[in-house]
């Protein structure tokens, strides 16, 4: 009993304190959004009384507003696009019978090694010629397909029992109603998984945007913390608060969506 | 039901999501169309320009505007802020893949990269060699930063004269005052440094781990730098080994420390970790950060190099310069604008110098009545007048193309030989890896 309690402690405790240093620089982070710069670069841990002080500094300083709603637009609508198009690549690739489909599935593999940064100058060139520059299509297209997204779909619909699919073709219904009504309610943990990993990229993309995305008007959050770095002298309080700001909107995705992505990530199936 | 919901709110989502880009797709497209057609409109009297920092260059550019406004009321100036690597990347995706209409009449650019960009993208940039701007007025080791080939491609701006700043009230409690600091050598340097570190427990100066700064700035105060007539110059190099020894003795002293990163060096001297700061007069904006440090700073010229011909206790640190694009629909007006502003009006430079410090690197802004202020928070001394004249004496060099590239090897160089590398082996490896680099 003694013995059980001990394991316990000591299990509450590693858990505690991996926990602590996780969480810390998140703490960190918004507690330094509350306090004068030079208290950030003293290292100051605890809250301040500046966060009014460093809100209206911000607030002067950038278009903290319309930086949120470009990064929100752009993010969610890349990030509903990729899942949807990345969940049906991925449940094509397990389902249908095609000869080629294992070495094209090893080819879109074999992208994943390619840095983007090598293909980020044909792809504005291509872009450039296509009209696209300075549009949501164009900030769009390059996430909509992801290796890494149509290789987790792949992986679920592994485990997705094929006796549903027949049995669901048998009682007439479509391809698309199959995918749409069986695979997606039935492994929504994964799209969750999918959702938060799309969204947090997509968020913190920062290289395409900034050279398909020529306009001031049409800058994103992650644009916007870099230019509050850029000059001779940072205000580290106001700039912890546009990073505190800038979090947020993952951290409700990743709360929200928090249980599914545990599922999804695991790999259970129900 | 419900599924037949859900699948519902799918496709409407799928719908709306697709019919969100074209639409939005459009609306950017008549937006940028909206937006072209007012540039063709507006081509003869409006300028675009990138460049970074808000409360200093975009400040300083929008007082240009604001200048040049009252003998063109017409005129309309656009700036768009950059930060300085985001110029740099846009820059060269925009011109490697040949979309130079994306890119603005005028940027600023980092001094350390015009060698760089001029020559690899020289058809980008106007030549201003006859453009009609006096480039004698600057300090002359400016404009050779931006000259390539005989020709002068930028408008030179904010001065990176280099400084000593050193707190008075330390120097005072170890016997010492800030003229003891003027016209030193480095070995003077050190030997006070050694006696103040011993005297108070606080180093004089803080650096960031594997920042070839200072070692570069004891380069250009002998007039030398890592290229020597294009050629590299690295182990062949007796300025540069001094400098090295200089600043390997400066760490293994104690007379400065190496911190990690460039918050962390900004936080030695606001928090009073060490006595001081030395390199570009930029730097004394993030000194007067902290209100306890008032009236406590002073501000000197730089020790020189030991046994080294031609040493001075001046050289230049940073800085930027503007250029104007050659895609740009209005060459003559970007020409003309910063003809009669940065080259040209010393009621800017006397503007920007009181709310931004921002100094100036033409000579006659120099007469301006705010360079004669006494600053309190260096304690009344006339800081703005004493670097102008450091200005003058700063030896010229040549950055040249691989300037990046030698300053990032001679950087891990320097970290390797105070981690107990032999001085000889590892210049020998950084020189061999700006060789790569350079494709010899």
């Amino acid at each position: 009993m003694i013995k059980k309690r001990i394991s316990m402690i000591v299990e509450y405790f590693v858990l505690i304190l991996s926990s602590a240093i996780a969480l810390f620089p998140i703490f960190w982070t918004f507690t330094s959004a509350t306090n004068k710069s030079i208290d950030v670069l003293a290292g100051r841990v605890l809250p301040g009384a500046k966060l009014f002080e460093n809100l209206h500094n911000l607030l002067k300083a950038a278009n903290v507003g319309q930086a949120m709603l470009n990064s929100s637009k752009y993010s969610i609508l890349t990030t509903l696009g990729s899942v949807l198009i990345c969940s049906i690549a991925g449940y094509a690739f397990e389902v249908y019978y095609t000869r080629a489909k294992n070495m094209l599935f090893n080819v879109l593999l074999l992208s994943m090694m390619i840095p983007f940064a090598a293909t980020m100058i044909p792809l504005y060139t291509l872009f450039g010629k296509l009209d696209l520059l300075n549009t949501t299509l164009g900030f769009a297209l390059p996430s909509l397909s992801t290796a890494l997204l149509i290789f987790l779909f792949r992986q679920c619909a592994q485990s997705f029992p094929k006796s549903i699919i027949e049995s669901a073709r048998i009682d007439g219904a479509s391809e698309i109603r199959i995918f749409f009504e069986f695979f997606m309610p039935i492994n929504r943990h994964t799209f969750a998984a999918g959702i938060t990993v799309a969204f947090m990229n997509n968020w913190n993309n920062y290289l395409w945007p900034l050279i398909i995305m020529q306009t001031p008007t049409s800058r994103t959050m992650p644009q916007l913390i870099a230019n509050l770095t850029s000059g001779y002298v940072t205000d580290y309080g106001m700039l912890m608060l546009a990073v505190s700001i800038s979090i947020l909107p993952t951290l409700v995705v990743f709360l929200i969506l928090q249980k599914n992505f545990i599922e999804g990530i695991t790999g259970a199936v129900r | 039901m419900k599924r037949k919901l859900g699948l519902l709110l799918v496709i409407t989502m799928v719908i709306t999501m697709l019919n969100g880009c074209g639409s939005n797709t459009n609306t950017n497209a008549n937006t940028d169309a909206d937006a072209s057609n007012k540039k063709e409109e507006s081509k003869s009297n409006e300028l675009t320009v990138w460049c970074w920092d808000k409360n200093f260059n975009i400040y300083a550019m929008n007082e240009a505007a604001k200048i040049y406004q009252k003998d063109h009321p017409d005129f309309k100036l656009n700036v768009v802020e950059t930060a300085w690597d985001d110029v740099q990347t846009k820059l060269t995706t925009a011109v490697t893949s040949g979309q130079t209409d994306t890119l603005p009449d005028i940027l600023l650019m980092q001094d350390n990269a015009l060698a760089k960009n001029i020559t690899n993208y020289p058809d980008t940039f106007v030549d201003l060699t006859n453009s009609g701007i006096d480039f004698s007025q600057f300090a002359q080791y400016k404009t050779a930063l931006s000259t390539v080939n005989n020709k002068i491609y930028g408008v030179p701006f904010d001065s990176g004269t280099a400084v000593t700043a050193l707190r008075t009230d330390i120097l005072e409690k170890a016997g010492y005052t800030i003229n003891d600091f003027k016209d030193i050598t480095w070995s003077r340097f050190i030997e006070i440094g050694k006696d103040v570190l011993k005297k108070t427990g606080m180093p004089l100066l803080s650096s960031q781990a594997g920042s070839p700064d200072l070692v570069m700035m004891m380069l250009q105060s002998a007039g030398v730098w890592a290229f020597k007539d294009g050629k590299l110059s690295i182990t062949d190099n007796p300025v540069l080994q001094k400098a090295v020894d200089t600043y390997v003795e400066l760490v293994k002293s104690g007379v400065l420390i190496e911190v990690n990163n460039w918050d962390q060096y900004i936080a030695t001297f606001n928090t009073g970790k060490v006595a001081g700061a030395m390199t570009g007069c930029w730097i004394l904006a993030s000194v007067q950060a902290s209100d306890e440090q008032k009236g406590k700073w002073a501000v000197t010229n730089i020790p020189k190099l030991d046994g080294i011909d031609n040493a001075t206790n001046y050289s230049s640190v940073g800085g930027s310069s503007w250029l104007v694009l050659s895609n740009s629909k209005n060459k003559d007006l970007a020409v003309d604008f910063l003809s009669k502003t940065f080259a040209g009006s010393t009621d800017l430079y006397n503007t920007i110098l009181k709310t931004s410090s921002a100094i100036a690197t033409w000579g006659p802004a120099s007469t301006a009545t705010n360079y004669g202020i006494a600053h309190e928070y260096f304690g009344g001394q006339k800081i703005f007048e004493d670097i102008i004249e450091y200005g003058k004496k700063v030896p010229k060099v040549s950055y040249g193309v691989y300037n990046y590239e030698a300053r990032d090897a001679i950087g891990t160089a320097i970290t390797k030989i105070i981690s107990g590398t032999d001085k000889d082996s590892a210049l020998k490896e950084a020189e061999s890896t700006v060789k790569f680099q350079m494709g010899q």
